[in-house]
C-alpha cells in the first residue's frame, strides 16, 4: 500500500513538479496517468526511492520513503521510463543479474531468470544480444526482470512509450503477469483503460481526479463528444478543434453536419478540465 | 557487500564482452602501445623499460577512467542505474562491479604488457606481486574518480571530452613513460610530483620506477608514494560513496 502524505518536489531553479499530493494507493494495478510534464515520474522515482522529496514524505506497506529507503528497495522494482538493455548482453543476462544484485541465490536467480523470460515470451531469445531484440521485446525483458524479482510493489514508468500497437498488447499481457501490485504511469488513455483498477490524474503536480475507469466515465454516462473545425454552440476549444459534450441520442444530427462524433474515454476527463492535451 | 553481483557483472560486463566486441580492447591498448613505439623510436630503445612498466600502468589508469564513459551511458541514456537504485544494490556494489568488469576487460592489455615486460627481464616474483598491488589499488582508485565524474555530468555527451582530457592529464602527463626524476627540482625538491599525485597514476609510476630497480633505490621515496596511493585511494572512494548522488536531491 502506498500512503502519500503533502508530498512536494520543487527542483533548482524553482520548477514545482509535485505540488502537495497526499493519496492512498492499495490497488493490484494503479496507473498515473497525465500529459507530459504532468509530474508523474517525479513522483514515480520519489517514491521508488529514486529521488527525495523537498517536503512531505509516503510510506511504502508501512515503510518510510525518506527515512526507510533500504526497507523499501527489499520489496520495491522499478522500472525506468525508456530504460534500454545493455545491447551487448542477452536477455537472460541482464534479469540473472539484476537478481543477483537482489540478492538472490545462484540457482533461485537463474531459475527466476528463465521462468520469467518464459512467461513474458521471451525464452527462444534469451540468450540473444539484447540489441537485436524489437522495442516490444526490450520492454518485455524489463517487464520480466521486475516480474523475476518477485517484489511486492512494481513502478512501471510509461513502460510503452514509443511502442507500436502489437508491442503494447504484449507488454500490457506481461504486466498483467505481475504477481506484487503495480504503480505505473502512462499518458495512453486506453493504456490505463485496459490495465488499471483504479486510475490517478495528474496535472501540473496535482492529482485532480480519482476513481476506477468505470467511475470515472460513468460521469459521462449517455453522453458523446463532438468535435468540429468550425464553432458549435456551447463548446469550446481544444488544440486546433472546437469540442463539446452532447446526449448519445443527438448523435446523428451531428453526424449528418459533417461534424465528428466520439465515444467517451479517459481523454474527456482531462478536457473537461481544459488540460490541453495536445500541448 | 555483494559479491556474487559483482562476479557476475564483471562476468557478464568484462569478460564476455571481450568476446563480442573486440575492437574495443583495441582501442584501450592503442594509446600506450603508440606511445610505447615512440618512446622507444625517440630514445633509441634507452626509456623502453619505463615505457613498459609505464604503459601497464597507463592502460589500467586509463580503463578506470573510460569506465566513467560507461557509468555516465547507463545512467543517463540507458537508465540503468535507475533500476538498481531502486533495489538492494549500494552504490559501492555498483562502482566496484562496474571497476571489476573493466579490470576483466583489461586482461588482455595486461598480457601484452606483461609479456613485455618479460622479454626486457622486469618481472621477478616481487616485481611482479607489486604490478599485481599497483593494478588493484589504480583500478579502484581510478574507477572511484570516473564514478565521482559520471554523477556530476547531466549530457552524456560531455563524458566522451572529459574522460579523454583527464585520461591525457592524469596517466600520460605523470611520469608513466618517463623518469620520475626529470620532475625532481621542479616547484621544490618534488613539489611537481606531489601536484601530479592528485592522478593516482603518478604514486604508482613513481614507486613501481623505484621497485622495478629503474631508478636507484630511495626507500623513504618509495614509501612516500604508497602512502599517497593508498590514501588517495581511500578518499576518491569515500567521495564516490557519501558525495555522489546514487539518490538524488
Amino acid at each position: 500500500m502506498i500512503e502519500i502524505k503533502d508530498i512536494r518536489k520543487i527542483y533548482h531553479g524553482g520548477k514545482v513538479a509535485v505540488d502537495g499530493i497526499s493519496e492512498t494507493m492499495d490497488n493490484r494495478i494503479t496507473t498515473l496517468i497525465g500529459r507530459n510534464g504532468a509530474g508523474k515520474t517525479t513522483l514515480l522515482r520519489m517514491l521508488s526511492t529514486q529521488l527525495y522529496p523537498s517536503s512531505g514524505t509516503a510510506l511504502i506497506n508501512g515503510y518510510d520513503i525518506v527515512h526507510e529507503a533500504n526497507k523499501i528497495r527489499k520489496i520495491v522494482a522499478s522500472i525506468p521510463q525508456e530504460a534500454s538493455p545493455l545491447g551487448i548482453l542477452s536477455p537472460y543476462e541482464q534479469v540473472n543479474m539484476y537478481l543477483l544484485g537482489r540478492r538472490f541465490s545462484i540457482p533461485d536467480a537463474r531459475r527466476a531468470a528463465n521462468e520469467a523470460l518464459e512467461t513474458v515470451g521471451l525464452w527462444d531469445v534469451r540468450n540473444k544480444p539484447s540489441d537485436t531484440l524489437s522495442g516490444g521485446m526490450k520492454r518485455k525483458m524489463f517487464v520480466a526482470l521486475a516480474l523475476a524479482s518477485n517484489a511486492e510493489l512494481v513502478f512501471l514508468d510509461e513502460p510503452t512509450t514509443g511502442l507500436d500497437p502489437l508491442s503494447r498488447l504484449e507488454v500490457w499481457s506481461a504486466i498483467k503477469k505481475l504477481s506484487g501490485n503495480v504503480l505505473l504511469t502512462t499518458h495512453y488513455m486506453e493504456e490505463a483503460e485496459s490495465l488499471s483498477d483504479k486510475v490517478f490524474l495528474q496535472d501540473r503536480g496535482h492529482i485532480i481526479d480519482r476513481g476506477t475507469v468505470k467511475q470515472l466515465l460513468s460521469r459521462f454516462s449517455g453522453r458523446v463528444r463532438v468535435e468540429s473545425h468550425e464553432e458549435l454552440s456551447h463548446s469550446f476549444r481544444v488544440g486546433g478543434i472546437y469540442v463539446k459534450y452532447d446526449d448519445l441520442e443527438n448523435s446523428e444530427n451531428y453526424i449528418r453536419e459533417g461534424k465528428t462524433v466520439k465515444k467517451i474515454t479517459l481523454d474527456d476527463l482531462f478536457i473537461m478540465r481544459g488540460v490541453d492535451l495536445e500541448s | 557487500m555483494n559479491l556474487k553481483f559483482i562476479f557476475y557483472f564483471a562476468w557478464y560486463y568484462g569478460i564476455k564482452v571481450i568476446v563480442r566486441g573486440p575492437s574495443y580492447i583495441i582501442a584501450s591498448l592503442a594509446t600506450p602501445l603508440t606511445l610505447l613505439f615512440v618512446v622507444y623510436v625517440l630514445t633509441k630503445g634507452e626509456l623502453v623499460q619505463f615505457a613498459i612498466v609505464g604503459g601497464m600502468i597507463t592502460l589500467i589508469a586509463s580503463i578506470g577512467l573510460q569506465s566513467a564513459g560507461d557509468a555516465t551511458f547507463m545512467r543517463l541514456q540507458l537508465r540503468i542505474q535507475e533500476m538498481y537504485v531502486a533495489s538492494e544494490v549500494s552504490p559501492i556494489d555498483y562502482m566496484l562491479s562496474m571497476t571489476m568488469s573493466f579490470l576483466a576487460f583489461s586482461i588482455p592489455g595486461i598480457i601484452v604488457y606483461g609479456f613485455l615486460g618479460s622479454y626486457y627481464h622486469l618481472y621477478n616474483f616481487y616485481t611482479t606481486l607489486y604490478m599485481m598491488f599497483l593494478i588493484f589499488i589504480l583500478i579502484l582508485s581510478t574507477s572511484a574518480i570516473s564514478f565521482i565524474i559520471s554523477s556530476m555530468v547531466k549530457h552524456v555527451r560531455n563524458i566522451w571530452g572529459i574522460t579523454s582530457i583527464l585520461s591525457i592529464i592524469m596517466t600520460v602527463i605523470p611520469p608513466t613513460f618517463y623518469p620520475y626524476t626529470y620532475l625532481q627540482g621542479k616547484l621544490g625538491t618534488n613539489g611537481l610530483i606531489y601536484l601530479l599525485s592528485l592522478s593516482p597514476a603518478t604514486p604508482a609510476a613513481v614507486s613501481a620506477q623505484i621497485f622495478f630497480g629503474l631508478e636507484p633505490w630511495n626507500y623513504a621515496e618509495l614509501m612516500t608514494m604508497i602512502v599517497i596511493m593508498i590514501v588517495e585511494t581511500a578518499v576518491y572512494f569515500s567521495i564516490a560513496k557519501y558525495l555522489t548522488r546514487w539518490r538524488e536531491k
